[in-house]
Formats: structure tokens, sequence, C-alpha cells
């Protein structure tokens, strides 16, 4: 019998220690790892940094592309998967090209969310998740001199640190999306709010309503308590799995890649792991989402481990603190979404 | 300013347009200021499936040799540019046909076989241009479109191009080609916003000189013109063929003639008999055809005949390799056929020289009453350069029969023995002139005449007068530092442009290097020769043979120092390979 052919979508951290673990455990298995991003492996959590100008490029990126060569793995970047045919057990990609596979680990992690009502506004705002997405954050500060920043997920603290380091008059709608996906006690909320403050973030109450373009440019921002306006939106309201090319493929998605405890996505030798799995949770019988670097990367383990033919359990216990210059907070796990 | 050196490479089956292709970017590129070299290959069946490439060089400076590494591929058939990827930069940018009709197995397409730091940029090229015209066909314009976009290229100068090239073919195909071409630019535009690449454009320099973008063929075409070529004689051979067909277009416009006569022997045959009567003419070959030329043209030398030979020298023996390249007819068209028969070669190393030598070649054939063979090769007839557009003075291709003076009436002497070797030469039918002329070995008057001392005498004026002729042929010339060098690279023919380009590096690199240059193969400047050759430590000869020939007709001149670089691929010999050499003769690796 051959070498058994796996493939992993998703370079990301689950992708990447899919397939350390995967090489380590069936080394003879021809491996191929897929990835959308035109480029090396990055560390999203870097991006802020990389907009302020504090780190190059080359900083933010996790493995060079010898390291595949010298783990014996076949990278194709910049390849998107556009469908997945589990009966032909083959994966379809943007340029027309099936590639057959005996197993399946789907690292595709998340996209910007933005939430439905403001899904009118979505071309009016930058979201951060890629490193096409910092270049144009990059460009485009170069002609503007004031931010709002709505949502406020937890990143996009790290992003107003950074835009106040370049000098940048920032503004933050703080209303209840923020600290997404966390659901913060009314008094973290309003440490945070004091925090911003303090570092001179102007903080504009209420909910986000609307967004104009005016004809200098700008940006016109009406929220349900204030008026205001800039010269870039940012929205940051978190990341949600990225799988609606799976949504023919017969797999069950809800908002992720249902899988079970095991990560198993119930096709023999289908497994999803990171941003990109909505994990079952045997106590409390339903599926929960995860977030953060680490925890991409601990699942990425178990479903190729699971994959290379072991039976282990997610943890999910596991913790991972998002720290933003003292607001700590445990983004493990979460239920919902939001809207 | 940014220095650009970048060769795009158009690789498909025959059927996709590659070669259209890649000429109309040549064209465009040549238009927009930028320096270009390229050479296609095709395969040898004349007709028929197989792969075609196009590889074409620009950048601001002038081009001198085409390098070995891509660094953008556009791949109108994946199966076909999948042979390419070895000679892929490690960082190249690869352009394809990202919706092929159905969906291809794994490793069908090159996008399964790039590496990941090249970037790949698909685009639907099929169906791009059969939205935009109706038909397919045009997918090689879109894939330009992408190019066009993708680098920031002038886009009018494409537009411009397609327009010129389909007009023959009617209004509605120029028009649907060039939606084509906007088809591919509007996609990539709208596709990668943030991923283009902008290359900068030269500025064009004010009063800059007519440019042409001509082939090796193209301009020995013209220089024959230039020189007022009357009679053109051949039989087809690749490569020298093109030169026949541009000249069927052209001479007899100027009341000259072309024909195609039943072989080679008949071609050389007819270009003496024309020489003969005053008329210039000439014939181009390829080696199996030079070959056939042999006897006759050491006819010429014994009989003093002017006649001007183009050998386009491809792979031998025999046959050999009929679309490949090779400089292997050297010591063929120096002492090639029975005989002491000194004759005149000269070797272009260049698009201009290949004008210039040509041009030139027959004064040089009347003057010195000889055959001038000009020995170009694939390489240098196939390549396309955008050049400065040549041109040669009158008194530069002016009439150089030496005639007899009019009180030698009666007492001529076709073969009369002078201190240059040269005798003047009657018209025949000149009244008062008439005269002997023969293959056998003959005395002043052209009776044949086989005595011992005689026969000496014979020879003896025969080699004056060609080595004489050496005051009209360009001397060597010398690139680099002037004082001692550690290398000094000798080199002709379509291999000096390689040569010299990596002696530029070297020698960026802090290497003493030099480079030299013969165009005059025989015969040949001894002394500059080895004046150069005494200054290197090492003397490398780059050659695409795989005896060494220029070293055969000049390594006694090195002194036991030369080293040879000899290949015998069939393909051009890279700048990459010769300053590999340098490096690993100087002794230390910098590559
Ligand atoms: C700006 C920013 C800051 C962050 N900061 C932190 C932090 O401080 N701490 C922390 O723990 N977490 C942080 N995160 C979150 C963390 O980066 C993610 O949770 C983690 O990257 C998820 O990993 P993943 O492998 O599941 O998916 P991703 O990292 O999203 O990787 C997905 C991979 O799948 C590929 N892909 C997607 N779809 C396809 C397809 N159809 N075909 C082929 N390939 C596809 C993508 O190209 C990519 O390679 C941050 C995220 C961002 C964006």
């Amino acid at each position: 019998m051959s070498a058994p052919k796996f493939i992993i979508i998703g370079n990301g951290p689950a992708g990447l220690e899919a397939a350390i673990t995967l090489k380590e455990k069936a080394p003879d298995a021809r491996l191929t790892i897929i990835s959308r991003d035109p480029h090396e492996s990055y560390r999203p959590k870097l991006l802020p940094d990389y907009i302020a100008g504090q780190i190059d490029r080359s900083a933010l990126m996790a493995r060079p592309f010898s390291w595949y060569d010298q783990i014996g793995a076949r990278l194709r970047v910049g390849q998107t998967a556009v469908r997945l045919d589990l009966h032909a057990r083959e994966v379809l990609l943007d340029h027309h090209e099936r590639l057959a596979f005996d197993g399946l680990i789907l690292a595709v992690g998340g996209q910007p969310r933005i939430p439905e009502p403001y899904w009118v506004f979505r071309d009016l705002m930058l979201p951060l998740k890629t490193m096409a997405d910092a270049d144009q954050w990059i460009d485009r500060l170069k002609d503007v001199d004031d931010v709002l920043i709505v949502g406020g997920d937890l990143t996009g603290f790290a992003v107003v640190r950074a835009l106040l380091a370049l000098n940048k008059k920032v503004r933050f709608v703080f209303g209840e999306e923020a600290l997404w996906p966390t659901r913060p006690t009314p008094e973290i909320f309003r440490q945070a709010a004091d925090r911003l403050i303090r570092r001179g973030v102007e903080v504009v109450p209420g909910k986000l309503r609307r967004i104009v373009r005016e004809t200098d440019g700008a940006l016109a921002v009406t929220t349900t308590e204030a008026q205001t306006s800039a010269g870039l939106v940012g929205a940051f309201f978190g990341l949600a799995p990225d799988v609606a090319f799976l949504a023919e493929s017969g797999l069950a998605i809800e908002r992720g890649v249902l899988v079970d405890e095991h990560l198993y996505a119930g096709f023999p030798g289908v497994y999803a792991a990171g941003d990109c799995a909505q994990v079952y949770h045997p106590q409390i019988r339903d599926y929960w989402v995860s977030i953060g670097y680490e925890n991409a990367r601990a699942l990425g383990r178990i479903a190729a481990l699971n994959l290379a033919g072991g039976l282990e359990r997610v943890n999910v216990a596991a913790e991972s603190i998002f720290d933003d210059d003292g607001i700590r907070v445990n983004t493990s796990w979460w239920m919902e979404f939001g809207s | 300013m940014n220095r650009i050196d970048l060769t795009i490479e158009i690789c498909g089956l025959s059927g996709d347009g590659t070669i259209a292709a890649g000429g109309l970017l040549n064209e465009a590129m040549s238009r927009a200021g930028f320096s270009a070299l390229a050479f296609d290959s095709y395969p040898a069946e004349i007709r028929g499936f197989g792969r075609c490439v196009t590889r074409s060089r620009f950048g601001f400076d002038r081009q001198i040799a085409l390098e070995n590494q891509t660094n953008l591929l556009i791949s109108l058939d994946d199966e076909q540019s999948l042979s390419r990827l070895p000679f892929l930069a490690a960082d190249a940018v690869v352009l394809f046909d990202n919706h092929p009709p159905s969906p291809v197995a794994e490793g069908k397409s090159i996008a399964g076989h790039a590496r990941p730091a090249m970037s790949l940029f698909g685009a639907p090229f099929r169906d791009l241009a059969a939205a935009a015209s109706g038909s397919a066909k045009g997918r090689n314009l879109a894939a330009l479109g992408v190019l066009a976009g993708l680098l920031n290229l002038p886009v009018d100068a494409f537009r411009e191009r397609i327009g010129k090239k389909f007009k023959s073919k009617g209004e509605k195909v120029a028009a649907g080609n060039i939606r084509s071409f906007d088809a591919g630019l509007e996609y990539v535009l709208k596709t990668y916003p943030d991923r283009l690449r902008p290359l900068p454009v030269p500025a064009a320099p004010a009063g800059q000189a007519e440019k042409v973008l001509w082939s090796g063929n193209v301009a020995i075409g013209e220089g024959a013109l230039a020189a007022g070529l009357k009679n053109y004689f051949g039989y087809p051979i690749t490569p020298a063929t093109p030169i026949m067909e541009y000249l069927a277009a052209r001479l007899p416009a100027k009341g000259g003639r072309v024909l195609q006569v039943e072989d080679e022997i008949s071609a050389i045959g007819a270009v003496l008999g024309s020489f003969y009567t005053g008329a210039r003419a000439m014939t181009a070959t390829s080696g199996p055809g030079f070959a056939l030329m042999t006897e006759l043209i050491t006819q010429a030398v014994s009989a003093e005949s002017p006649a001007v030979i183009v050998d386009a020298q491809r792979g031998g023996p025999s046959t050999g390799l009929p679309t490949k390249t090779e400089q292997s007819d050297l010591l063929a068209a120096v002492f090639g056929g029975p005989g002491d028969t000194p004759r005149i070669v000269i070797a272009p190393t260049d698009v201009t020289e290949c004008y210039h030598l040509t041009a030139r070649a027959f004064p040089l054939a009347e003057k010195y009453q000889t055959p001038v063979i000009v020995l170009t090769d694939f390489y240098l007839d196939n390549r396309v350069e955008n050049i400065e557009r040549p041109s040669i003075s009158a008194d530069a291709v002016a009439d150089a029969l030496l005639k007899p003076a009019p009180d030698q009436a009666g007492s001529y002497h076709r073969y009369q023995v002078t201190p240059s070797g040269i005798s003047p030469r009657a018209l025949p039918g000149t009244p008062g002139f008439q005269h002997n002329i023969t293959g056998l070995e003959h005395d002043e008057r052209g009776v044949p005449d086989f005595s011992p001392g005689n026969h000496q005498k014979m020879s003896d004026k025969r080699d004056r007068k060609i080595q004489g002729a050496l005051a009209d042929l360009d001397p060597p010339e010398e690139y680099g530092d002037p004082g001692p060098l550690d290398v000094g690279v000798v080199a002709w023919g379509s291999t000096f442009g390689s040569a010299l380009d990596a002696v530029q590096s070297a020698r960026d690199q802090g290497l003493k290097v030099g480079c030299l240059k013969i165009t005059a193969l025989f015969p040949y400047h001894e002394d500059r020769i080895q004046a150069f050759m005494d200054r290197s430590k090492t003397i490398l000869i780059p050659e695409l043979n795989h005896s060494g020939q220029l070293n055969t007709l000049i390594g006694h001149l090195g002194r036991g120092r030369i080293v040879r670089l000899n290949q015998s691929t069939g393909i051009p010999l890279y700048p990459s390979t010769i300053l590999g050499k340098i490096h690993e003769l100087i002794g230390e690796d910098r590559s």
C-alpha cells in the first residue's frame, strides 16, 4: 500500500501544529498544506506592532518556506480550497485542480466578523486579519490622522496601542460589542474604558448606527448617542469561522465545522481544528468555539494525533489569556458569536 | 534609479499563440523604452505539436545576453510549462490559467509544482478572451493583459501593437484581440489590487534615436540591402531561411532579385557568377548546406572570385540539431575544403554587428577578391534586440573593385603578382581585358601552370592578399581594466554577449577580469590577441562547441595558459555559466 495522503487546509497555528504532529506520528505519509495566503505562515498577534512600524515583515513570519522542505511536506501558498467532495475524497482548489486525500484536517481559521446590522457599511470599515489587511492599514494611515475603532474586540485594543504609537488621534465606539467575545462584568468594562481614556483615546458612547462617506473622503459616524467623524474606521468585531466553502460538502456546519471532542467531523479521516472548529463539550452537551493562538495549536495537535490513529480528547479546561496592558481575559472557550 | 533586469518567458503548445504573444511583448516593451533581447525556441518539427517558448530579457541598460533564470513565466499550457520550472528564479512570478475547461487532476496544474516562494497569479485566460471577443483564441492576449496590469506596463503600447498585428485579419479580429487584452488587464487590477508589482518605466531621454526591434536575420538582410545587394540565391534551411524570406519581400522593390535554386551548390555557383560580372550577390545557409558549398568556395579562392556567404550555424554534425544553436562550423568556415584556401571569415556578436559586418562583407569580397564568410549562429539569427536603427555610410560600402589601369589593355594579367597580393580585376567582356579564370593552378595570365615555382608563388600571393585584409578588419576589442588580469575571457559570435555580461558581473564583484571580442576570425589580429593574452594570468575561451574550435585556431598564442569552457547542449551559453567558471579559476566561489 502506498503511503497515505494527508491534506491540511490552513497554514495558521492550527495547521502548522497539525503538520508537525503528523510528521512526527505518521512520518511516511505524504503531506500537503494549503494556504490561501500568498506568503509564509504569520503571527497575527504581531500585526499591530507591524502596523506601528515596530517590527518588520520578516519578524511576523512563523516558519520559512524551507522548513516545509525540511519536514518533507508540500506547501501550496496562494491557493484556496473552494469545494470539498467527501464522496470522491477530493479537495477542489480555486484554480480548478483536484487533490485527492486519505486524511484531511480543516484548519481554515476565521475571518473578520461584521455583525449583520453593519453589513451595509462593510466597505467603509477596515478589518485586521491578514497581512494584506495590515498592509492596507499602513497604506491608509499615511494620509489619515484620526481613526475610529468600532466593535472593540480584544485585538482592537492592541491596534489602539499601535495607533497611539503612531501619534494618531483615536476614537473608540465603546458599545456593547466591546471586549468581544468575552462577556465582561460592568466593572471590567468600566476599567477598560477608563484605561482607554487615560491613554488619550476619545471614548464615543452608544452603539454604531451609520457610517457615511463625505465628499472630502472623511467618514461621518453616527452612534445611538453621539456623532463623530474619522479618516478611517477600523472594524473589530472578532473572527467568525471561515467555512462557507464547506456548505455543500455534507459536513455538519453551524457557525463552524461541528466536530466531536476528538475533533472528528463525522467522515472517515476528516477533522477540524482551530478557529474554524465548533467542538462538542461533553459536560455541557453543546458545541463551543475556541479562540486564540495557543488553543489553535492545541487543537491542531489533537486533530493530527487522531488522524494518525489516536483517540485524544480536547482539553476544555485549557486557558488562553489575553493580556492587554493589565486587562486580562481568559479567551479559551466561549459559546456565542453574538449577532 | 532602480536597475531593472527582468526575464519573461511565455510557454505553450504550438497553436497557443505563444510566439505571437512573445513578439507583441517585445514590441510593446521596446516601444515603452525598455531594452530587450529575446530568443524563441520551438520544436524541430516545422509543423505539428510541440512546446514553444519565448524568452525575453528587459532592462534599462542595453541587454547583451540572456540569463538562464526566468523571473516571470506566463504559462499558456501548464503541462508544457512544467518543464520550465527548473529555469525559474526562486522568487519567480507565474501567471497561469486558473480556469481550465474542467477541473484537472492533481499535478496537472503548474500551481501544484510552483515553489512556495514563487508568486502565483491565476487568471481565467480562456474565459476572459471568450467573453471579450467570442473566442478563446485570444487567451494569449488576455495573458498579456494580466501581465501588463500586474507590472503596470504602458498599456497603450500593447493596444497599438495588437491592433497593428491583427489588422490584416480584419478590424473585427483586431478589436476583439484588444478587448481580450483589456479583459486580462481589468481582471488583474480587480482581483489582485494589493499584489500588483508596478515596474518602473524608463524615462525617454530627449532626442533618442529611433529604435528598431530586429532579429539577427533581419539585420543581415538589411545589411545586405544597405550594401546594394543585387542578387540573392538560396536554398531554404533553418536557421538561415528567414534571410531569404526577408529579402524576397524587399529586394525586388530595389531592383534586385531573389532566386531559390535547387540546392546550395547552385546557390554558391550563382553567387560566384553574379559577382564575377560585378553584381553583388549573397547566399545564406547552415552547416549541411555550407558543406555542399565548400568545393565552389575553394574554386573561388583559387580563381579569386568574390562571394558573400552567411553560414548560420546550428547544432551539427550533418543535419544535426536543426533548431538548436552551436558554434561548431568555425574550422569548416576557416579551413573547410581541399588545398590551402585562405579566405575571410568574420563573425558578428550581436544584432547591430549582423548589419554592419554583412554590409561590409561586400566591399571586402570585392577588394580582396575572395569569398567572405559571415559566421552567425541560431542564437544570433533568431534573437531579437531593440537597437538604434543602424546605418552605414555610402563610402563604407562603395564598390571596392580594383580595376586595371586602362593602359594595361592588351597586356592585362588577371593574376598579376603584386606586393599586396591583390591583382586588378577586369570585369568579363571589357574590351582589351579578356582573360582566363580557372580553379586549376595558374600563372599570372590565368593559364594553367603546375610548375613548382609557380604554385609556391601563387600560394604566397593568395596568402599575402588575405593577411593584408587585416587592415580592413575590425581589431579585437578589449573590455575591462587595461592592467594585468586574473582571468581574460576571449569570445566570439553569440557567446561574446554572455562573456561580457559575466565579466561585468565579475568586475562588479571586484575581480580583475577582462574580455576580448574577436570578430575577425580569419585572418585574425595575432598581435592584439597576443597582447591581451599576455596580460591575463589565465585565459578563458568559452565556446558553444565540443572541441574548442577558437582555441584550436588561436590557442597557440596563449602559451599554455588557456582554459576552455565548451558546451555542446544546443542551448546558449549563459553568463552565469561563464561567471561560475571565472570564480572557479580565481579560486573563490562567490556564487
Ligand atoms: C490581529 C490579530 C491579533 C490577535 N492576537 C491574538 C493574541 O494576542 N492572542 C491570541 O491567543 N490570539 C490572537 N489572535 C487570534 C489568533 O491569531 C487566532 O485564534 C489563530 O490564528 C487561529 O488559528 P487557526 O490556525 O485556527 O486559523 P488562522 O490563523 O486564521 O489560519 C487560517 C489558515 O487557513 C487558510 N485558509 C483559510 N481558508 C482557506 C481556504 N478556503 N483554502 C485554503 N486555505 C485557507 C489561511 O490562509 C490561513 O493559513 C489574534 C488574531 C488577529 C487577527
